[in-house]
């Protein structure tokens, strides 16, 4: 089953996306998008790698041409990505990146491979288009991935201070019964 | 009137088409979009409200959300967003469905959105 889930900075988005992968089955996978610049960032991502431990995720760190990491997955994996913004700027900026819709193939091939898939991502639409640079096709771009993975998804959610606005499908029975 | 709006790229004309069955190059008869551009040419409240009048004659109207991010420094920006967020309740007012689409995915908020064709 494959869920997105979508919402504003710090609305609380993933810590609901952990609490739906938490039911998963094992083997469960957390794939990292965010680049490491500098210690500070190195110390935080040591720390929630760890606490992703005792919940039972491996992480897999994946800035770019996540259809080649695939292969690296355990067979019948359950998988968390969290997030596609973050993946579409690495693949769209980074000097090993795939280019404009690498990312979205990426997610559509782990979504052919995991047997439980939950995708993060960020709603960042809703502040005008007056923009400079290339950022409006950023936006472009990751609107696109949105809409194709929300097509594709079983189910889809938007999270606003923290409560889930069920746009397609809705709780299984075990989430209903274990709330995060 | 159906007033459907949403975020920026979310989909909004394509899910228009679905619900009047009409193509791309069909739906400049039946609809308008990016309407919260026009808001910021409306001196005051009172014009405001007449554009909202006129737009509402049209089938379907459709505007993107911009109210969602920092205010803006520039003062004529400022008030055109603030124009365009008055005008979306004020259209939201005059319909009798308003849909929101997030990632291609309509919600109802007001209304019934089953008499259209989706």
């Amino acid at each position: 089953m494959m869920t997105l889930v979508i919402g504003g900075a710090a609305s609380g988005k993933s810590e609901f996306a952990e609490a739906l992968a938490r039911q998963f089955a094992s083997p469960r996978v957390y794939i990292a998008t965010m680049q490491p610049f500098g210690e500070e960032a190195l110390a935080r991502i040591r720390k929630h790698r760890d606490r992703r431990a005792r919940m039972g995720f491996t992480t897999l760190e994946c800035y770019t041409g996540l259809a080649t990491a695939c292969d690296a997955l355990p067979g019948n994996a359950s998988v968390l990505l969290e997030c596609l913004g973050n993946l579409v700027a690495n693949e769209r900026y980074s000097p090993d990146g795939g280019g404009e819709g690498a990312a979205l193939a990426g997610v559509l091939c782990l979504a052919d491979r995991c047997r439980d898939l939950v995708v993060v991502t960020n709603e960042v639409f809703s502040g005008g288009s007056d923009y400079e640079g290339d950022t409006l096709g950023y936006l472009r771009e990751l609107a696109n991935a949105n809409r194709a993975l929300a097509a594709r998804a079983d189910r889809v959610v938007e999270l606003t201070v923290g409560l889930p606005n069920w746009l397609k499908g809705g709780p299984t029975q075990s989430e209903e019964e274990n709330p995060h | 009137m159906m007033f459907v709006t949403g975020p920026l790229f979310a989909g909004k004309r394509d899910y228009v088409c679905r619900a009047l069955g009409c193509t791309r190059e069909e739906l400049a008869a039946r609809a308008v979009w990016d309407v919260q551009d026009l808001a910021a040419d409306a001196p005051d409240a009172g014009a405001l409200a007449a554009l909202a009048d006129r737009l509402a004659g049209y089938e379907v109207v459709i505007a993107t959300e911009v109210g969602g991010g920092v205010v803006p420094v520039d003062a004529r920006e400022r008030a055109a967003r603030e124009a365009a967020g008055r005008l979306a309740c004020l259209l939201a007012q005059r319909a009798e469905t308003v849909v929101r689409v997030v990632c291609g995915l309509p919600q109802t908020l007001k209304g019934d959105s089953s008499c259209w064709s989706i």
